[in-house]
């Protein structure tokens, strides 16, 4: 469904992708495994719109979406929780969450689709009324991940979802993102390790400075220890 | 560990090629100043000679103010919009001086400079420690202040709302009149202009005027290597209010009296038509500038109230589109087409070790 | 006793006036981040739009009115489309806006003479009358500024705070990136904001040119009332507009009326440097204000 070809992008003039392929399939959970700074998120964001790519062209559904503006993309149901979060400081948790249901046709069920959020994480409708400002680091991923969910999503586009997390706070968001991946929705995750991934990926990708070196099914790839060191460190 | 020795960090040399006398021909400089010289005496045999002459005049006049703005506003970033409020307060010292106190207006001049620059140490504690969006505050406020208290306040300021209207101008003795004292009013216009742009240059290119530069690209940077924000950002308030003040007490002497209409909108688009269209924050832009507008002037007056507009226009316009105005443009123009090549840069000195 | 009912009248009147400028004032700030010049332009736009139809179409006030808004408010986003966005996420975009706001003002303020003259137009008042209360006049127009003001400060709240649009101007104030991978459209958004914001400078021209004779720069003083209630408050936030301004007004009140209209200005003044020293982000200020 999503389908990436010969994607460059970079900033300021010097080129951070270097013509990456790369496709998602329905229901797939895809990972792009690699290294901090060659290129993971400059990847996402390239893909939904908020980085212009220089060369190449992404599909998404048969559909061309490589100029499109970023709340287009969005709307088109390519979701990106970003890395970082991005929440709104000044606004409450509820009102976050309904921000990521602004989109017309999914306003009018936000109320159902809140209650699914709820269902994940009980704790955001206790604390509904909190500045986000105010949330610990889990916590906030956890809302940033409903915040995508609020949405119609067809594919979730998730960029290091454990940066700075516990391990143990770490294990819940996966175990979280397992949920929605059994709900259908399709996965592309960028991720500097290996460790948690394996329940969630059917397909892997390496990314080294800017390059896809190798792509294979995940069982295969994640259980190689010798290349996976190799390239992660 | 590398062989490289560090040098005691010194202050920087003061940039010797930036000096003007590098920077642009003596030949050229000595000309313009010649024919500056020369020049009403050629134009008084003209019959629009004369009218020539107060033309130059009066761009004397808004060059100074045009190149003092643009020095806080272009370089400095300043956003002040209180220029002519310092303008009137130049004025309005020199006016007083003359009108009230019986004060020869060759000493009352200047003083203009002086109570102008005092303003703007008052107007710039406060302001200048803030972002720029609080000095366009601030600066408007004083603008309007100065504004209401020339009309109201008391009557030999305000003049019965309406300013100093009979002041006694500029005398060189009683026989000079007609097209000689228009002559030695040229002079003097020209001697404050030559002096004012002289100062500005020497300010731009000193290290007040680099570090500005640099506060206004990069401020976090410039003010991590140590640069006094506030400090060089009130100096240069001060320099440019002090030209500004001095130019306002010319013109008073001038036109034989200070009005308070200059509070109204023409004056300050003018002034900022100037700066935007000759070229925001460069040197010889706001004398580009106020040469354009002026010389348009003449004709553009015709239309009346079609020139405020169509001025309006094209502020905006070049602000959006063209923000750097016409003086990178003729100078881009010039250096492709005409200026001769420039000699290589020195090869840097060879002091690294091995890395 | 009359002093003081004056005083007071005109405390409240004035607040409700600097309130309504400063509104649209601070939205616009809040969200897209620029110093809109143009605010007092727009009130004249508005003013002339009204007096345009009231004298040349000889239709009623109360149909002058709307129109007057919506003509402001349409002007508002055309500005926007011609010179706000095209310099978006620009590094000279603080630059561009500001000369360009500039510039429109004095444009308008050029073709209001062009098209009507310099003489003051007598734009008439959507609520004529008035009574007295202890010798001071309290006109119905004040009444309704006043009330009008009131009504749209809690009408701009309830908007931003329970509005699926608000809350996105709210978004996208904070949070511009995020605001855009929610499929929220952050120019289109901005655009919006402006529109509202010269929608109520708009309003805000047609109510108050029955104080004051309409003249091509009738809304510059205003918009520098504005400013100053503006950044009194703290620019962004409606809580500060609305109550700086009224503190100004009051404030300003009771010094035209106690010690003369000549020291009312430089009061307001000292006021302002005095906050700006204690307390650069104003009363409720969100912004960033760096100190040396």
């Amino acid at each position: 469904m999503l389908e990436v070809k010969g994607l460059s992008a970079g900033y300021a003039g010097s080129e951070v992708l270097h013509g990456i392929d790369l496709v998602v399939n329905e229901h797939e959970g895809v990972i792009v495994l690699g290294p901090n700074g060659h290129g993971k998120s400059t990847l996402l964001r390239a893909i939904t719109g908020l980085l212009r790519p220089t060369a190449g062209q992404v599909f998404f559904n048969g559909k061309e979406i490589t100029r499109w503006r970023p709340d287009v993309i969005a709307a088109a149901g390519v979701v990106h929780i970003p890395q970082g979060d991005l929440l709104f400081p000044e606004m409450t948790v509820t009102e976050n969450l309904l921000m990521g249901a602004f989109h017309r046709p999914t306003w009018g069920e936000r109320k159902e689709r809140l209650d699914r959020v709820y269902e994940l994480w009980p704790w955001l409708k206790d604390r509904g009324g909190q500045l986000t400002r105010t949330l610990s680091g889990g916590e906030r991923r956890m809302l940033a991940l409903g915040r995508g969910l609020m949405s119609k999503a067809e594919i979730l586009l998730i960029d290091e979802p454990s940066l700075g997390l516990t391990p143990l706070t770490t294990q819940q968001i996966y175990a979280s993102i397992q949920k929605v991946k059994e709900s259908g929705i399709a996965l592309l995750l960028a991720d500097e390790n290996a460790n948690h991934v394996a329940g969630l990926a059917d397909r892997v990708y390496l990314l080294e400075t800017g390059s896809l070196v190798r792509e294979g099914p995940a069982d295969t790839l994640l259980k190689d220890q010798a290349l996976l060191e190799s390239y992660l460190g | 560990m590398s062989s490289v020795t560090v040098a005691a960090p010194t202050r920087p040399a003061l940039d010797e090629a930036a000096a003007p006398w590098k920077r642009v021909p003596l030949y050229a400089i000595g000309g313009t100043i010649v024919g500056g010289i020369v020049l009403p005496l050629v134009l008084v045999r003209l019959d629009i000679g004369t009218y020539l002459i107060t033309l130059l005049i009066l761009f004397f006049i808004q060059a100074v103010v045009a190149q003092a703005w643009n020095l806080i506003m272009g370089y400095g970033g300043i956003y002040s919009f209180a220029q002519v409020a310092l303008f009137a307060v130049g004025g309005w010292t020199s006016g007083v001086l003359v009108h009230s106190l019986g004060w020869n207006p060759f000493v009352a001049v200047l003083f203009s400079p002086i109570v102008a620059a005092i303003a703007a140490l008052g107007i710039g504690l406060p302001t200048l420690r803030l972002r720029g969006v609080y000095v366009v505050l601030l600066t408007l406020a004083f603008h309007q202040l100065a504004r209401v208290f020339t009309v109201t306040g008391p009557r030999f300021i305000s003049g019965g709302g309406y300013g100093l209207v009979t002041v006694q101008t500029f005398s060189f003795g009683d026989n000079v009149i007609g097209d000689q004292r228009t002559i030695y009013l040229y002079y003097l216009a020209g001697f404050m202009f030559a002096i004012a742009t002289f100062v500005i240059w020497r300010v731009i290119h000193s290290p007040l005027g680099v570090a500005v530069s640099a506060l206004r690209d990069s401020e976090t940077y410039g003010v991590s290597r140590g640069i006094n924000q506030f400090r060089i950002r009130l100096l240069l308030f001060v320099i440019s209010a002090f030209f500004t003040g001095l130019a306002g007490g010319y013109a008073t002497h001038y036109n034989g009296g200070i009005s308070t209409t200059i509070f109204d909108f023409p004056r300050i688009i003018d002034l900022l038509a100037m700066i935007v269209i000759g070229g925001w924050g460069t040197f010889a832009g706001p004398i580009l500038g106020a040469g354009i507008v002026i010389g348009l002037d003449q004709y553009l007056v015709a239309l009346g109230d079609y020139r405020e507009l169509l001025l309006g226009l094209i502020i905006a316009g070049i602000a959006v589109f063209a923000p750097q105005g016409l003086w990178p443009v003729i100078r881009g123009l010039y250096e492709k087409y005409l200026a001769p090549e420039a000699p290589p840069p020195p090869a840097p000195a060879r002091s690294e070790g091995t890395s | 006793m009359t002093l003081l009912v004056q005083a007071i009248w005109g405390g409240v009147l004035f607040g409700a006036v600097y309130g309504l400028m400063a509104l649209g004032l601070t939205l616009v700030w809040g969200a897209v981040r620029f110093l809109n010049l143009a605010h007092g332009a727009i009130f004249t736009v508005g003013a002339y739009a009204a007096y345009w139809v009231v004298s040349s179409l000889n239709l009623p006030i109360l149909i002058a009115l709307p129109f007057g808004v919506l003509v402001a408010a349409a002007f508002s986003y055309l500005m926007h489309l011609a010179l706000i966005r095209p310099v978006l996420g620009k590094p000279g975009f603080d630059n561009s806006t500001l000369i360009a706001t500039v510039g429109i003002s004095i444009s308008v303020s050029a073709a209001a003479i062009l098209i009507f003259n310099p003489e003051y137009k007598v734009v008439p008042a959507v609520l004529p009358g008035y009574f007295v209360i202890s010798g001071v006049q309290i006109t119905n127009q004040g009444l309704l500024v006043i009330a009008t003001s009131l009504a749209l400060f809690l009408l701009v709240y309830l908007f931003l705070t329970y509005t699926r649009q608000g809350m996105a101007v709210r978004a996208v104030s904070q949070q511009m990136e995020a605001a855009s991978l929610m499929s929220i459209p952050v120019e289109r958004t901005y655009g919006m904001v402006i529109a509202i914001s010269g929608a109520l400078a708009g309003l805000a021209g047609v109510l108050l040119s029955p104080f004051f004779f309409l003249n091509p720069n009738s809304g510059f003083n205003p918009m520098i009332q504005a400013l100053i209630v503006t950044i009194f408050g703290g620019l962004g936030s409606i809580r500060g507009a609305l109550v700086a301004g009224f503190v100004l007004g009051i404030f300003e009140s009771f010094v035209e009326v106690f010690y003369g209209v000549a020291w009312a200005q430089p009061g307001v003044f000292v006021l302002i440097i005095l906050m700006l020293i204690l307390r650069p982000n104003g009363l409720f200020g969100i912004g960033e204000v760096r100190r040396l």
